[in-house]
């Protein structure tokens, strides 16, 4: 099974409203905070900001430029860096000595442990790629749009992040 | 299957959904439309960009059009004509000479073709006539000719040479200046002739009514008369004492001196309405001929944008550096950022 056969539809075109454009997306947008995060609950609240910004942005989306699913992706990655953000300046402010809060709960339903424990083993930037490429199957070229990279780098990213997990899972499963 | 393609297939069974409340509040979020934006906000950079940039491009043109059409030498009120001379001479506009014209403010002015002929003063009325007339020659032994001939010509119609200024080095540029005074009646053909010495660079023709001042001092003349006639009615009467006759003596002697002057400048109106003064300019240089309206509105138009790209060039030089700089700071910072994102994705 190859990624390009898990090709998403084709994007709906601006003249959608962005009603029906949130409803269509809400679930990538949400799985793709969930995988940066690792924390469902903290997913929830940037995936509400991605979309209050959204809101605020409608007007300047161009599907002629890029489909709403990746705009709303850019989005949601720049929510989730803002926060990334914040919240090491807030470690560091609060307590320099203490180790930032470890997020260990199940952050996937249904998958296998391995598998979650590979997944948290990865750094956010891998799980980033995997959720956009493997998850919600976008393209190279919009995969690369989202990070802001070149499509070459995107699949060497997803190469090795791949290989990682499927490493770290051989070695869960063999212990 | 290979490991990958299970791994893959796993994730995307477990792809999280959405929870409900979740659900609910984005359609809470959505439902607020978005408001309708002003013009300014429609205005992105981009936008603006295309709607500044031709318009920028029309201003400039529309200006320059403006400006070079209406600032076209075919508004000034001097016509030179026919250019042309001796090869190797450095050429030049007529602008020197057309600085060189006196100011005649309040001269009735009159600029016309040399093959129109010049003005003509009007009969029977008493005018200042000048003629200013610019003419070239082939060389220095024509211009010592045409020199020597002006005035032959003056003379010969009655006219009288006021100055000659002749320069003529072995190299280069030969010149000749002469004022010439000549019979109003005959200025015309003293025109003709003259302007047949050379070829004619320019011409200015002024005429200036002196009727109005000749008749003011002839009312004064006979104002004069008659108190002078009334003056001596007077002293004719034998009761005057002394002293109310050596008073009126000396009225008619002031008014007798009056009437003097009167006459004096009088005549002088009378004859320098009787002889026009001919400015005659003879040159070897070759002058370039004024161009054509057609083209000197072109000209015009090519001249404002020329200033226009040098502006533009003036402001890139000044802004450019800022520029650079403004892209550098961008660039590093941009850079920072990358490195910044890349670490915190680093995390796990």
């Amino acid at each position: 099974m190859t990624l390009s056969a898990h090709r998403a539809p084709a994007q709906p075109a601006r003249s959608q409203s962005f009603a029906a454009t949130a409803e269509a997306h809400l679930d990538d947008v949400y799985g793709y905070l969930v995988y940066m995060t690792r924390n469902p609950g903290l997913a929830e609240d940037l995936t509400a900001d991605t979309f209050e910004k959204a809101l605020r942005t409608w007007r300047h989306f161009d599907a002629r430029r890029s489909s709403a699913r990746t705009w709303l992706c850019q989005i949601a990655r720049t929510t989730a860096l803002d926060w990334f953000r914040s919240e090491e300046r807030r470690q560091r402010r609060e307590e320099r000595a203490a180790a930032p809060e470890r997020v260990d709960t199940v952050f996937v339903e249904g998958l296998s442990p391995e598998l979650e424990a590979g997944l948290v083993s990865l750094s956010a930037g891998e799980r980033e790629v995997i959720a956009l490429r493997v998850l919600l199957e976008l393209d190279g070229d919009e995969a690369s749009r989202v990070l802001g990279i070149s499509p070459t780098a995107v699949s060497t990213r997803l190469s090795r992040a791949l290989k990682k997990l499927e490493e770290r899972v051989v070695s869960h499963v063999a212990v | 299957m290979s490991p990958s393609e299970t791994l893959e297939r796993e994730l995307r069974a477990a792809k999280p959904a959405a929870p409900a409340a979740l659900r609910e509040r984005i359609r809470t979020i959505a439902a607020e439309e978005p408001q309708r934006e002003t013009f300014l906000q429609r205005l992105s950079l981009r936008r603006f960009v295309l709607v500044a940039a031709p318009a920028t491009v029309a201003v400039a043109l529309l200006t320059a059009g403006v400006i070079g059409l209406t600032g076209s030498p075919s508004d000034d009120p001097v016509v030179f004509a026919e250019g042309g001379g001796s090869e190797g001479a450095e050429p030049k506009t007529l602008e020197a000479t057309r600085e060189a014209a006196p100011a005649q403010d309040s001269m009735e002015e009159s600029a016309v073709p040399p093959a129109a002929g010049a003005v003509e003063p009007t009969p029977g009325r008493l005018q200042r006539y000048d003629a200013q007339l610019q003419l070239q020659v082939d060389g220095v032994d024509e211009l010592s000719s045409a020199t020597q001939q002006a005035m032959r010509i003056t003379r010969s119609l009655g006219g009288t040479v006021s100055s000659v200024s002749y320069d003529a080095p072995s190299q280069g540029v030969g010149s000749a200046q002469l004022t010439l005074r000549v019979p109003v009646a005959r200025v015309q053909s003293a025109i003709v002739q003259l302007s047949g010495l050379g070829t004619i660079l320019g011409q200015r023709y002024g005429i200036e009514d002196l009727q109005p001042a000749a008749d003011d001092l002839a009312k004064q003349i006979a104002d004069a008369q008659a108190r002078i006639a009334q003056l001596r009615e007077s002293l004719r009467n034998d009761d005057l004492t002394p002293v109310q006759r050596a008073t009126l003596q000396a009225q008619l002697a002031e008014t007798q001196r009056r009437l003097r002057d009167l006459r004096a400048a009088l005549e002088g109106t009378r004859a320098e309405a009787r002889l026009a003064t001919i400015q005659l300019g003879l040159t070897t240089e070759e002058i370039l001929p004024a161009p054509a309206e057609e083209d000197s509105a072109l000209d015009g138009v090519v001249d404002v944008l020329r200033w226009e790209a040098l502006a533009l060039l003036y402001v890139l030089v000044v802004a450019g550096p800022f520029v650079a700089v403004g892209l550098l700071v961008w660039f590093l910072l941009r850079l920072r950022r990358r490195r910044e994102e890349a670490r915190l994705l680093a995390q796990t």
